[in-house]
């Protein structure tokens, strides 16, 4: 029935419906914009007029980063340690290719913790952006998502928040690591006690059933039998399990000296605790992650003392020019300049002045630093070439050695430092150069009655 | 050959961890027993009740035990509550709806949890010493836990066999209408059942924060829900003794498959994972009650 009020009121219904779409769509637009692009439109722009003085032109670095979801804090961190770098290697010529200076520039997203957000901005970055090196997303499974866009595209990315080996197993040619991989966490950990005690030999492993834990688990194995240990006790246990009595009981019976295990900050606190329950002995305990986080001696107390944890980096190492092994260069900022530079970044570019500073920071500004050098290196920003000369690059850093595997990418230069609680502190302990204090060994609150 | 501490501890582990099983599960049997509603946001109360004793505990230094009954009373008013606001229109409703339902209310909950209390991971200790039996230690705070679980076991049973309350619950449970005909508020019965299972699925939350002291954040529940499923289902849904047989027969369940598996790993070498395996297992036994008893193992 087609009246003429109908149709009117139709028409006017159409109208009315267009002018909602269009309002959303300028909305949604503007937000785009406003969370895409505004970070570093305002903060960057100042300097860029700047730097026409004083440089041939700029070189861009993508990255995708996590600063709102729930990598948020890890992210933040990671963007202002690589700012901090990109600023201090600017303010120190910048990288020089040809005889002509030129200024880095970090252009970034924010990939809200979402891997959909994070390939649209690698791809982004690539193709509209025009970078020629990535850095990559924070964490594994991220990095994993945007692994395999920056090697269909043929473009240079550097991993600093993706420890897992597997990655690196994929064949893919463009993308490397400057972090220990999981498979090495715990190197350094068993050379120190070799050093400590070279007749320690009954070694327990005990790790959480997930693919990062097994990863570090089975490396560690490895390694340990390289070095002479016997293996007395090796299983996993479920990520939700509620009682861990009886395995713990198990692993008492195998009577191990050394126990090195965990997976992540709950079940860690869980194994620490029950293992003190089950009323086991060890000349020293090692525990992946969780003893890293301040709670861990808050919720544990005096039972915390002496657990050590292995870690990619802790703001009290002592990495220096003076301390660079030989085969290496020292290259970049020392970690006093780097503290007041992420401490500038943070308070006045992010706003953030109580960021906090963390390994994050530090792997997101050893990633900058890897691609300035290799950049200088090949003398070219063509992403085949950055990528051969990446792997003639050794060099050491406030985040200690770089340097990686032609074939597969991986990092094989860097180590993890030992980090130990003694008297409600985290202290370094390992390697020795580096390190502020000496290792409580055997601990006398797990070894001695 | 096994080791004898071994076994004994996994004895003594199956029976503590079995009465928290047990507790866990006649929660969320009673609201489905009665009302014949499945709360799927089950894990969320477990996760109030742990919440409620780290605080009274860490902030106030209330004893832990003390904690236990007033979880239940903020999670029987709390149960009240819902059931007027929510789940009264929802009594003989599609299975759906009341899943749908239940599953909002938990994810409502975690998530007001996470924004009040961040999703720190939080603990606390309660040492209160520990028993030494032939080289095995028990840990007095576990066998706390687990007495009071049975504590709460036995006070619901003698509420539901031997009150005129439990009565009318029973007459509710068999015949609604009839047990209308005869004078029974029957909305008042769903109600104070629904309290009550919410009530002791809080105070469950309580019981758990004792025995573990670990872990306690605002998803720590999910788990559990899954658990309290698997043992209402072998228990028989809605009884209220099966659930705590249930509970540590699965208790049991789980000590025996690692011992066996550990055993067939030693004795032939395998590349096997015994303590993962006990999940599978738990399963398996579930996939095995379910096509020789679907009725569940303790239901009349």
């Amino acid at each position: 029935m087609p009246s003429p009020l109908r149709a009117a009121a139709s028409n006017r219904a159409v109208i009315v419906l267009a002018a909602i779409v269009l309002v959303a769509v300028v909305a949604a637009a503007a937000i785009l914009l406003l969370r895409g692009g505004g970070g570093e439109a305002e903060t960057e722009a100042p300097q860029v007029q700047q730097a026409e003085e004083k440089f041939a032109g700029t070189i861009k670095i993508g990255a995708s980063l996590s600063l709102t979801g729930r990598y948020s804090t890890e992210g933040t961190r990671t963007l202002a340690g690589a700012l901090a770098v990109v600023e201090w290697i600017n303010d120190n010529g910048g990288v020089e290719i040809g005889g002509k200076r030129y200024k880095l520039e970090l252009i970034y997203y924010d990939d809200e913790s979402q891997p959909d957000r994070v390939i649209a901005i690698v791809e982004k970055l690539i193709k509209e952006d025009g970078v020629k090196v990535l850095l990559a997303p924070y964490s594994s499974g991220l990095t994993a998502k945007a692994a395999p866009v920056a090697e269909r595209y043929g473009v240079v990315m550097v991993s600093h928040g993706g420890a897992s080996d597997k990655i690196f197993q994929q064949g893919y040619k463009y993308v490397v690591q400057v972090l220990t991989p999981a498979s090495r966490y715990f190197q350094s950990t068993l050379d120190m006690i070799r050093k400590l005690d070279p007749d320690a030999k009954r070694l327990a492993i005990i790790y959480k059933e997930s693919e990062f834990a097994r990863t570090v688990a089975e490396g560690t194995r490895e390694y340990a039998e390289k070095l002479g240990f016997e293996i007395v006790f090796f299983e996993s246990y479920p990520a939700d399990a509620t009682d861990l009595t009886p395995i713990l009981t198990k692993l008492k019976a195998a009577q191990p000296e050394i126990i090195l295990g965990g997976g992540h900050f709950k079940d860690g606190v869980l194994l620490v605790k029950q293992m003190k329950e089950v009323g086991i002995k060890a000349k020293l305990i090692g525990i992946l992650v969780a003893p890293a986080h301040p709670d861990f001696y808050k919720e544990l107390g005096e039972i915390a003392e002496t657990i050590v944890y292995p870690s990619q980096w802790e703001p009290s190492v002592k990495y220096s020019p003076e301390n660079t092994p030989p085969g290496y260069e020292w290259y970049g900022p020392t970690i006093e300049e780097f503290v007041e530079y992420y401490n500038r970044v943070a308070a006045e570019v992010l706003g953030k002045p109580d960021l906090g500073l963390s390994y994050h920071a530090a792997e997101g500004g050893a990633a900058v630093l890897f691609i300035a050098k290799a950049i200088e290196e090949a003398q070219s920003l063509d992403p085949d070439r950055i990528r051969d000369a990446m792997n003639k690059i050794r060099i050491y850093t406030f985040f200690g050695k770089l340097q990686i595997d032609p074939e597969t990418g991986l990092q094989i230069g860097h180590e993890m430092v030992v980090a130990q609680w003694q008297n409600g502190k985290r202290v370094v302990v390992w390697p020795e150069v580096v390190a502020e204090a000496a290792p409580v060994y055997p601990s006398p609150v797990w070894w001695e009655d | 050959m096994v080791d004898p501490a071994l076994v004994l501890s996994s004895v003594v582990t199956a029976l503590l961890v079995g009465c928290i099983y047990g507790v866990l599960t006649l929660g969320l049997n009673i609201v489905f027993g009665v009302l014949r509603i499945v709360n799927v946001g089950f894990g969320a109360f477990v996760m109030l009740g742990a919440y409620i004793t780290y605080f009274l505990y860490k902030d106030y230094g209330v004893n832990p035990l003390l904690t236990i009954p007033v979880s239940f009373a903020i999670g029987f008013a709390l149960g009240y509550a819902m059931y007027y606001a929510a789940f009264r229109r929802l009594v003989g409703a599609p299975e759906l709806s009341t899943l749908l339902a239940t599953f909002a209310v938990g994810v409502l909950i975690q998530e007001l949890a996470r924004i009040a209390w961040s999703p720190d991971i939080r603990g606390f200790t309660w040492d209160i010493g520990v028993l030494e039996l032939a080289g095995v230690r028990i840990v007095y705070s576990k066998v706390v836990a687990a007495l009071s679980a049975l504590a709460v076991v036995a006070g619901v049973y003698y509420l539901f066999t031997r009150t005129r309350f439990g009565l009318a619950v029973r007459a509710v449970v068999q015949d609604p209408e009839g047990a209308m005909v005869v004078g029974i508020n029957v909305d008042r019965i769903y109600a104070v059942s629904m309290a009550l299972g919410i009530g002791v699925t809080v105070a469950g939350g309580s019981i758990l924060a004792i025995y573990l002291q670990q872990g306690i954040e605002p998803y720590m529940g999910i788990p559990y829900t899954l658990l309290a499923f698997v043992i209402a289902v072998m228990a028989g849904l809605g009884s209220i003794l099966g659930s705590l047989y249930a509970g540590i027969l699965f208790g049991f369940f789980e000590a025996a498959s690692f011992l066996a598996f550990s055993m067939i790993k030693d004795a032939l070498g395998l590349d096997i994972l015994p303590y993962v395996l006990t999940r599978s297992a738990a399963f398996f036994l579930l996939l095995l009650t379910l096509l020789l008893k679907p009725e569940g193992l303790f239901r009349r």
